[in-house]
């Protein structure tokens, strides 16, 4: 790398010399990058487009009567915006029980798991020992296990447990499917915490319990926050668990409520898309304000330096 | 073992050390007795349940060997499909969100007017819950009311309008198609990552000595993209055969059962059909694919 570094330079000055001939193409290659650059952004353009048009047609859907969608056909303005579907779908569609489900899952799952990641990201990162990296690999093996081969085994222990059916039933394998992904990230910001500062408390009598919460868990709250975000997001959109712990309307999350409501009202198209729009806002308005944590922290999970 | 013979009997040290050897332990004791109890141990119980007779309710359970998975590859026909299915699907995912990722990464790559904002919209569908993507391209697919036939109609190709989602042929591509708009994102967003990390003096100096665009890519960019490639590929095939939502939510499995995939037909027998033992046979088949594709990504992963 270092190497072509002093390469380079010696490059351009030769080009940049009185040389005519490579000033010609110089100015060429420049007309030819400003046509490709022209070429690219109408194809982008074009593409931002096409990707654009199911969130407008789920606006233009919701937002006018069921009489002016048959008359008028879907992409044609809305002779008069209605917002009674929203009204509606909120209230008979229960998607206030919806929504407070999957909020309450969302405080009491994602901080436990992310405290039991980190917790076991610590020794992982920070100190030797004897299975360290069988330990690690076993965690990592999670990343690629399907819900689909615990189900049964799940509900028969909620059953058991006497929560099969509320939303307590979710916790334990939520964040059981969140703690690889977590410790993984978690182990790879702990490492880049210097051990020196470690040491250093050790010596002045600190515990490994004081050093973990005073001086690792806050020097990593971005990636703590991005965490946060991205398993909130995971949980709000989790499908097959909830389908399959979770029976009675009460305790149903989000996606579950959603199926539900496509089931009991399959043609009212224009209620429809207005519940799949309320469903869909937070994580909008999130994705919008938070857009640079979120996929920063899926390319720190994935990419290694 | 050394390090306590090396120091003196009834000295600190020795304490010490013994105590920083229980110490990971402690700190991994939530995470691992998390991951016993709701991973493991239910792993481990329906591989013994795959390989009974049962009806997930009842008390009356059979040994029968393994004539579940015998079921799967030589007497069921739509496991056989589902199983297809999820290969077609995995083709693909391989091949179509996962090139116009990489072509969007290094185009959005350069500096281009409103990189952010393209790159949020092409990324955005990804964070959404799969059962809403599914519900809104149903309605875009709907035969009598929907945009895409709406489309066909109005530029005069009204005689390509059908029922996507209800006729055999089409079900399951546009099916995927849904996949694509929702898939592109990841790869994109792990493309551009790698190739901010490529050194730009190899560009230049490749540019002086008049190498052509096509030849950057070819011999500068795609070397320094095969640690994403491994992930995006390894990622593509698992979350494949994964797959349970868009199918559940867009055409259950229809129409007839063309769009079954394991994940769908692992369901439909668990929890509909009253079939334990083999739905817990199809979702071993499903977890030892994943599991063995998952290998090389976990070697990059693990890897310091």
């Amino acid at each position: 790398m270092s190497g072509r570094h002093v390469i380079a330079p010696a490059a351009t000055t030769n080009n940049g010399g009185a040389n005519i001939k490579p000033h010609r193409q110089l100015a060429s290659m420049k007309a030819e990058q400003r046509f490709t650059d022209t070429v690219l952004y109408t194809i982008l353009t074009v593409m931002a487009l096409v990707w654009l048009v199911p969130f407008v047609i789920i606006v233009l859907t919701s937002v006018r009567s069921m009489g002016d969608l048959i008359s008028n056909g879907v992409f044609a303005w809305p002779r008069e915006i209605v917002l009674s579907n929203f009204e509606r779908a909120w209230n008979i569609g229960n998607f206030s029980t919806y929504f407070r489900n999957s909020l309450i899952l969302i405080v009491l799952k994602v901080p436990l798991g992310i405290i039991i990641a980190s917790l076991a990201a610590f020794p992982l990162a920070k100190m030797q020992f004897r299975f360290n990296n069988i330990i690690f690999i076993f965690f990592l093996f999670g990343l690629a296990i399907p819900i689909h081969v615990t189900l049964t085994p799940l509900l028969v222990m909620m059953k058991q447990l006497g929560i099969q059916g509320t939303l307590a039933a979710l916790i334990p394998p939520y964040v059981v499917f969140g703690l690889p992904f977590q410790i993984f990230v978690m182990r790879g910001f702990f490492r880049t915490v210097p051990s020196e500062l470690l040491e250093a408390a050790r010596l002045d009598g600190a515990t490994e319990w004081g050093n973990f919460w005073r001086i690792l868990m806050p020097l990593s709250a971005p990636a703590l926050a991005t965490l946060f975000i991205i398993d909130a997001l995971a949980t709000w959109n989790e499908l097959l668990i909830a389908l399959v712990l979770i029976s009675s309307n009460e305790s149903r999350t989000v996606p579950v409520g959603l199926l539900q409501f496509q089931g009991q009202f399959s043609s009212q198209y224009t209620q429809l898309m207005a519940g799949v729009l309320i469903s869909i806002t937070p994580i909008i308005l999130l994705y919008i304000f938070l857009q640079r944590y979120m996929v920063s922290g899926l390319t720190a999970g994935a990419l290694k330096e | 073992m050394s390090a306590i013979t090396n120091t003196p009997p009834n000295h600190r040290p020795t304490h010490r050390h013994r105590r920083l050897r229980l110490t990971p332990y402690l700190f991994l004791a939530p995470a691992l007795i998390w991951y016993l109890v709701f991973l493991v141990y239910p792993m481990y119980q329906s591989l013994t349940i795959s390989f009974m007779n049962w009806d997930g309710l009842s008390a009356d359970i059979r040994y029968i060997g393994l004539d579940n998975y015998r079921r799967i590859f030589f007497e069921d026909d739509t496991a056989r499909l589902a199983l297809w299915n999820n290969v077609l699907w995995t083709l693909g995912t391989l091949l179509i969100p996962t090139t116009i990722g990489l072509m969007l990464a290094v185009a959005l790559d350069r500096k281009l007017r409103g990189r952010t904002v393209l790159r949020a919209i092409f990324y955005g569908p990804a964070v959404l819950p799969l059962v809403a993507v599914g519900m809104i391209w149903a309605w875009m697919y709907n035969p009598q009311f929907g945009f895409i036939n709406y489309v066909l109609k109005a530029i005069g190709l009204g005689f390509l309008a059908r029922g996507w989602l209800s006729v055999y042929e089409t079900a399951l591509p546009a099916t995927f198609l849904t996949a694509v708009w929702g898939g592109v994102g990841f790869p994109m967003v792990l493309y551009l990552a790698a190739l901010q990390a490529i050194p730009q003096e190899q560009y230049e100096a490749a540019k002086m000595d008049g190498a052509n665009g096509r030849q950057l890519f070819w011999k500068i960019t795609l070397p320094w993209l095969r640690e994403a490639n491994v992930i995006v590929f390894s990622l593509a095939v698992i979350n494949s055969f994964k797959t349970f939502d868009l199918i559940y939510t867009m055409t259950y499995g229809g129409p007839g059962r063309a769009t079954q995939v394991l994940g769908t037909w692992m369901y439909f027998h668990a929890f509909q059909y009253y079939n334990a033992g083999y739905g817990a046979a199809i979702a071993w088949v499903i977890a030892i694919i994943t599991l063995v594709m998952a290998i090389p990504y976990i070697q990059r992963m693990s890897r310091d």
